[in-house]
């Protein structure tokens, strides 16, 4: 119990807890990316008098083409802190499951990296100059800025703190659906799940840039669609997997995968999932009411409750023996006197 | 699709796996050009051998309901009607039981007239 203070040794694990690491979760989220966004904020009030009257804030093909008052160029400053802000609120009160508190911390100090060099560099190039028109193209700060962000980002994924194990005590719930098993029967479930109506357009974008590598007759282009082809496989298609260890999802490439440990579930259920309206879209997502979610396609899913008030929900086929499943084997797994007697419904047991 | 093995039951282990494929076959869970899962995902899974599993799926290649290809894994392939002994071998499950057979017997006579059936023809 190291990472839930709040929960009492001796409870089920499953009352409602604050999300974990909430220190490092402002400290990475929020105080970090507006402390580097201050580097820019600073620098144009010490650059006042030396930069021109309007200052280029966009680029086209011919040079500037946008611009902007000195004050203006505060805007994106104030933009980037309003998603910084945020990408922490979300982390510091839903960010119960590991994977998306790190990945909204990620995302926080990887943006602040971002705004902070790009507009540090477009006003640092314009310093002195009688006009924003005569601003240098902002290619290279863009590319500077992005690899910023990259670097950041992952930094402040790896420094933000995983869930620590957290078994769960007590059975899982009497009238939550079971599979008959023999105590000395081994039991696992396995399926794949893909992303039908993703591969339309993600095919769609890998044959138009086969084709227009092949007209500009560029082999090197041709990489292109083929890395494009191993990250839509990996994003689309996942095997979830259902055995004496838990629940597992990972794509078939092996990795990104999503792990519960048998000894976290609190319950599986089967649920229907409409993508856009509960998680906002697809793929490892936040969704309503703090889940996490891997939403490949709308409809059928299991959906795990999960010590530390955290749920996983997972669309794919069959969800109703994968949940029976993994009950039954949660079950096996609790402490000997924590097991539900079975067949004795806990309504009627009391 | 569920797998399960017992490692307490006589019938060895790559056996009960061959066994649940083919009940999923014939009782439509299974298709043609439906996938199963690697052998190492599934002896994982199962605590069991990898070696458990792939003498598993060698006999199901063996009989024709699987495509094993390297890189493609394993495959069900076109195969014969395995549904339709799905009823009688449910009615012939139930007559045993009613009359007490065991199912070593049972299995035994099943075995003995497929012998008779096959001879004439000198398989």
């Amino acid at each position: 119990m190291t990472t839930t203070s709040t929960t009492p040794a001796g409870a089920r694990g499953d009352e409602r807890t604050a999300p974990p690491h909430r220190r490092s979760t402002t400290l990475l989220a929020l105080v970090l990316p507006l402390a580097l966004m201050a580097v820019p904020a600073l620098a144009a009030l010490g650059w006042r008098d030396e930069l021109p009257e309007r200052i280029a804030n966009h680029w086209g093909a011919d040079g500037p083409d946008g611009f902007s008052s000195f004050a203006g160029a505060f805007v994106p400053l104030l933009v980037g802190t309003g998603l910084c802000v945020a990408q922490w609120a979300f982390a510091f009160w839903r960010g119960h499951d590991g994977v998306t508190r790190r990945g909204l911390v990620a995302t926080s100090a990887g943006l602040g990296a971002l705004y902070a060099v790009v507009v540090t560099g477009t006003l640092a190039s314009q310093r002195g100059l009688a006009d924003g028109a005569l601003a240098p193209g902002g290619g290279p700060t863009v590319v500077l800025g992005l690899a910023a962000a990259v670097v950041v980002a992952g930094v402040a994924f790896l420094l933000a703190p995983a869930d620590a194990r957290l078994p769960a005590r007590g059975p899982v719930d009497a009238d939550a659906r079971r599979v008959p098993l023999s105590r000395t029967q081994r039991a696992a479930w396995t399926r794949t799940v893909g992303s039908p109506s993703a591969l339309l357009p993600a095919g769609a974008v890998v044959a138009a840039t086969t084709v227009l590598a092949a007209v500009l007759d560029e082999w090197m282009a041709l990489l292109v669609p083929v890395g494009l082809s191993v990250l839509l496989a990996a994003m689309l298609l996942w095997r979830v997997t259902v055995d004496a260890r838990g629940l597992e999802a990972r794509s078939v490439l092996g990795w990104p995968r999503v792990r519960v440990p048998v000894d976290e579930v609190l319950r599986a259920d089967v649920v229907d999932v409409r993508p856009l309206r509960e998680f906002g879209g697809w793929g490892y997502r936040l969704g309503r009411g703090g889940r996490a979610g891997l939403v490949l396609r709308a409809g059928e899913a299991i959906q795990v409750r999960r010590t530390g008030s955290r749920v996983l929900v997972v669309t794919v086929d069959d969800a109703a023996t994968a949940a029976a499943l993994l009950n039954t084997l949660a079950d096996r797994r609790r402490p000997r006197d924590d097991r539900a007697e079975r067949g004795t419904p806990r309504a009627t047991a009391g | 699709m569920l797998w399960t093995v017992d490692p307490e039951r006589d019938e060895p282990l790559f056996a009960q796996i061959a066994a649940q494929v083919r009940g999923a076959v014939a009782s439509g869970e299974l298709r043609t050009g439906d996938r199963l899962p690697s052998a190492r995902v599934l002896a994982t899974s199962l605590e069991v051998n990898l070696h458990t599993v792939l003498r598993a799926y060698q006999d199901l290649r063996d009989e024709g309901l699987l495509d094993l290809r390297r890189g493609r894994g394993a495959v069900i392939a076109g195969h014969a009607d395995y549904a339709a002994l799905d009823e009688p071998v449910a009615a012939l499950v139930d007559a045993a039981r009613r009359a007490g057979v065991p199912p070593t017997a049972a299995t035994a006579l099943v075995q003995a007239a497929f012998a008779r059936a096959t001879t004439p023809e000198g398989r």
